[in-house]
């Protein structure tokens, strides 16, 4: 059959060459498309923690003035949408991208190109919520946004606008990333490896790229409505036109609850995989694992209106939604006690990112029983908008989510790069970071219980919290040089390279299994999997009836039966994403269209902001990205 | 037709884990993902619903008779939709580029019925500005025309494609994901018809506030 | 307890939330012809069974007829008076009907994989749920205490 097929007139050459900008630029590999999402949102990592540290250094002593209110209202709002936005949901979506192929033994994502797309707009997303620091006109309406304070009347400045539209380009991003992993997890899997052999970091980025899917959407929806509120003046969060804030709220939080869940459970998968690899043990329970992740992604849309709890919504809903919040805390406790059953009885080593683990589990322990505690109503109506959630949701967002991060870098470095980071700087970087974090953050529970509320830019003198207020911020200072450390770590280590090879920590998933970095194709032969930890019982057969021993479960082979077959399986190679056949390995070319179609995106969102005739300068855009991509094969024929 | 022709009709398996193909699976999450979104927005709808400080009222703007030809549009275009699918899958190449194009012209046509009935609207003084209902029922019935724009624009490029023969019985899957967002827009118009129209149609005035709308 | 325990984790180390692999996964039962030339008599199976991947012209043009037909229904009830409470229930009913004809026949989800009609069902039951709460929530939050 002849195959005729539409063609769009090419404006540039298809990218080919293996270097140089446009080889980043037109990539569809989803390592340097990690690479790339690690690099920017460590950046804006930096900027996030230099706001938070300037806020710190306004409230060390009372009646301040280094910063006057508004720049106040400005840095808090954009920590915050930094660090949830910018931060820790692309570092995340940096291990999605470098891992999950690895994991499950595929040679790349899905749909390579629309994760190229989903990189784009984020970084272009990011520097559209950023620039409204050049115009001078920051966000200072709280992460949150709430009506009417972020509207017009309150808030007649470009600022909210500016952070309204920056998360819609930001959230178009997420969901791209989030049906790509969706996909790429049900569909790319290795030969053999079934659901419940999958490892437990994919495992939880599938149940995040879920909750992404289905909560974005509801962000989407909140930013819309407050969009046209200040720009086309409708009246959704506008009580004097018939609308009513709460609304807003109810909105927002819908999605902004299974939002910390897509921030957490990423670390947790992290955690999940660190543990086992240093305690040389199975996860503990990991259909537990897999199920209380699943169950926490389930109850966390359920749990919404305990943001909201001294709003007025009366006693029924604030009583069942914390039944419902206390509820999710069960599947949460499971995990913990998984992990606690994985170091029991294990062969533990106290390298680095098994530092940054354990402590993870202690820090957000923590956070989690503060949490438990303004679940009720009653509480929280005492702890509501003081300091208290501050150090709540630190202790659970720093001390797990970012400790869970960093426990990542310091655990997938080798694979990334080859070569190790230095041991005893990294423990330097965990032993300051947890000191600064603990040192800033455990005084704001006292804080918060002696009345100290959020978002104040000072402080009487004569209230008592100076002290407390004092030492918070000399934490702040060593936890941000507990970053710097990092930094230098980062560079030294790469002067002084220690080479890692390709399994430097005896580690028990398929990432080990191929090269240190990993080739362009990640893996020679796509490996067969018979086992959960496949890896492990590769290089350990003697082990596997340790693990195995039910008949009618696997066959238990011997080790020399195992060899076989694992010589006879070697030769089949899936295609994988293309369907070229068996045998070639054939990957994805690259394309320059995510990017425009990205660039368009960006100009539309830019257009929102300043006026319409720029919306249509960013629709050719679009159409030439989506013509141009929509017409052009996967491969250029040879 | 006989068994055999009945074979002939599988798909072909995927080369994937769960042999679904992977542009389908995506289609069918984004749609997942989508429900959330019109459902936010409906859900908002319902929530104001009733709560609109001045007129004019949806009992006193919404013409039934119009929007039930505009419906009555959309749901064919979905049976033309799937008429389309099935003749492409069947490799009838003209008969299916006709279907399509049937697509087309009657999505083309609910866009004229919802420009025409929002010009209307703005005439009789109802714009997002005026009151709160305005501002739900043109922000989700505007953020739906948009999804059938998009829909409109896709489905000129697959009939151009069906015509030129770039689009052919093995790759009617490119059709078919189309097909699936084009019956999902259609679905969110049946929930918007019932809700906003049907039901909401005898909203009036609150009470004591007379008619706000003069003919 | 234990067969439910192994049905959810470990049956043939897939478990009982398995996904098909491969072309192993059973597709479409060669035994039901498609409806196409004489869909009649394989109406019925087509409507309650699936099973063919494609039905015929004359399946679609029956759905769409019936789903018109509904909603002359659904505006001629808008012109009945007296039908009181029971309006919008109703209206509600012959929506979802019209919604569930698309969604089963045009978009194929009765004779296509399971694992689309959950990726859907799963997120119209969130959906479902929670703009219901929500709903509930907005319309009870200034009364007085239920209990």
């Amino acid at each position: 059959m002849t195959t005729k097929s539409l063609k769009f007139p090419q404006a540039f050459p298809r990218p080919k060459s293996a270097t140089g900008i446009w080889s980043w630029i037109g990539t569809v590999d989803h390592k340097r498309i990690g690479t790339m999402y690690g690099i920017v949102s460590f950046i804006w990592f930096l900027v996030g923690g230099l706001e938070a540290l300037l806020m710190r250094a306004q409230l060390a002593s009372a009646e301040n003035d280094l910063i006057g209110p508004e720049a106040f209202n400005q840095l808090f709002t954009m920590h915050g949408t930094t660090m949830v936005f910018l931060v820790i949901m692309p570092l995340s979506a940096a291990f999605f991208n470098w891992l999950i192929p690895l994991q499950i033994g595929a040679r790349d994502v899905a749909f390579p190109r629309l994760n190229a797309l989903s990189f784009w707009i984020f970084l272009f997303g990011s520097i559209l919520i950023n620039f409204s620091w050049v115009t001078g006109d920051a966000p200072n309406g709280g992460w949150f946004g709430y009506a009417p304070n972020s509207g017009t009347t309150f808030n007649p400045g470009l600022g909210m606008t500016y952070w309204v539209v920056g998360l819609n380009v930001l959230g178009v991003a997420s969901i791209a990333a989030g049906l790509n992993f969706i996909v790429t997890i049900l569909n790319m899997r290795a030969p053999g490896m079934d659901m419940f052999k999958i490892p437990i970091f994919t495992w939880m980025t599938l149940i995040t790229s879920v909750l992404i899917v289905l909560a974005m959407p509801v962000l989407a929806v909140a930013g819309i409505q407050l969009m046209t509120d200040r720009v086309y003046g409708t009246h959704f969060f506008n009580s004097l036109g018939g609308g009513d804030p709460v609304m807003w709220q109810h909105i927002f939080w819908l999605f902004g609850h299974p939002e910390v869940y897509i921030l957490i459970l990423p670390a947790m998968g992290i955690v999940s995989e660190v543990l086992p690899t240093f305690a040389r043990k199975p996860l503990f329970g990991y259909p537990f694992v897999v199920f209380a992740g699943a169950v926490i992604a389930f109850m966390g849309w359920f749990v919404w209106s305990h943001h909201m709890f001294t709003v007025g919504l009366g006693p029924a809903a604030n009583t069942a939604f914390s039944i419902s919040t206390m509820l999710i805390a069960v599947p949460t406790g499971v995990k913990i006690f998984n992990w606690l059953g994985t170091l029991w009885g294990g062969n533990i080593r106290l390298n680095t990112p098994m530092l940054f683990s354990i402590s993870f589990i202690a820090m957000f322990t923590i956070g989690g029983l503060s949490g438990v505690m303004h679940a009720s109503p009653p509480t929280d109506a005492q702890q509501q908008d003081t300091y208290f959630i501050v150090a709540h949701f630190h202790y659970v967002l720093v001390g797990g989510a970012l400790l869970g991060i960093f426990s990542g870098i310091y655990f997938w470095w080798p694979k990334f790069t080859g070569y190790f980071l230095n041991e005893k700087l990294g423990i330097a970087n965990w032993a300051l970071m947890m000191i600064g974090f603990n040192l800033q953050f455990a005084p704001m529970h006292w804080l918060g219980m002696d009345g100290m509320p959020r978002r104040i830019y000072t402080y009487a003198e004569n209230m008592g919290w100076e002290g407390s207020n004092l030492a918070a911020s000399i934490g702040g200072l060593i936890l941000g040089i507990g970053i710097l450390v990092f930094i230098f770590n980062v560079f030294y280590s790469k002067m002084n390279k220690v080479m890692a090879g390709d399994d430097p920590w005896d580690g028990r998933t398929l990432e080990w299994a191929t090269s240190s970095p990993p080739p362009v194709h990640d893996f020679d032969v796509i490996p067969q999997v018979q086992y959960r930890d496949d890896f492990w019982f590769k290089k350990y057969p003697e082990t596997i009836s340790e693990y195995y021993h039910d008949d009618h479960d696997q066959a238990v082979p011997s080790g020399a039966q195992l060899d076989d077959e694992v010589e006879e399986a070697l030769p089949v190679v899936s295609g994988g994403s293309d369907d070229h056949g068996h045998g070639a390995i054939h990957l994805p070319d690259m394309s320059y269209y995510p990017f425009i179609l990205s660039v368009g995106i960006a100009i539309l969102g830019a257009g929102f902001i300043t006026n319409t005739y720029v919306v249509g300068a960013g629709v050719p855009f679009i159409l030439w990205g989506l013509l141009g991509w929509s017409m052009e094969p996967v491969n250029d024929p040879e | 037709m006989t068994q055999a022709a009945a074979t002939e009709h599988h798909e072909p398996v995927e080369n994937t884990s769960t042999g679904l193909n992977s542009r389908k699976l995506m289609m069918w999450a984004f749609l997942g993902s989508d429900v959330m979104f019109f459902g936010a927005f409906i859900a908002t709808y319902l929530v104001y619903r009733g709560k609109s400080l001045v007129g004019p009222y949806p009992s006193e703007i919404l013409d039934i008779p119009l929007t039930s030809v505009s419906t009555f549009v959309l749901l064919m275009s979905s049976l033309a939709m799937v008429l389309g699918l099935h003749y492409v899958k069947e490799g009838q190449k003209n008969k299916g580029t006709i279907w399509i194009l049937v697509v087309v012209v009657l999505g083309a046509i609910f866009m004229g019925f919802q420009f025409y009935e929002f010009r209307e609207f703005a005439h009789e003084g109802l714009t997002p500005r005026t009151n709160i209902f305005g501002t739900t029922f043109f922000i989700l019935t505007g953020i739906h025309g948009a999804h059938v724009t998009i829909g409109v624009a896709w489905m000129a490029f697959m009939a151009y494609g069906s015509h030129t023969g770039a689009l052919r019985k093995d790759n009617a899957l490119d059709l078919e994901i189309a097909g699936l967002y084009w019956h999902f827009v259609d679905i969110v118009w049946i929930v918007i018809f019932t809700v906003i129209y049907l039901i909401s149609a005898t909203d009036g005035p609150p009470p004591g506030v007379g008619p706000t709308i003069l003919h | 307890m234990a067969n439910l325990w192994q049905k959810l984790t470990h049956h043939d180390g897939n478990g009982w939330w398995n996904l098909p692999h491969g072309p192993s996964n059973e597709l479409n039962p060669p035994h039901e012809g498609p409806i196409g030339g004489a869909w009649f008599g394989n109406l019925w199976q087509t409507l309650t069974h699936g099973g063919v991947s494609h039905a015929g012209a004359g399946f679609y043009w029956l759905v769409g007829f019936l789903l018109a037909v509904v909603t002359l229904l659904e505006v001629w009830l808008f012109t009945v008076e007296g039908l009181g409470g029971w309006y919008i229930p109703i209206l509600l009913i012959l929506s979802v009907a019209k919604f569930v004809g698309v969604v089963a026949y045009f978009m194929h989800l009765r004779f296509d994989h399971r694992m689309f009609t959950y990726f859907f069902a799963s997120a119209m039951i969130i959906g479902i749920l929670i703009f219901t709460i929500i709903l509930f929530v907005a319309e009870h939050a200034h009364q007085k205490p239920l209990f």
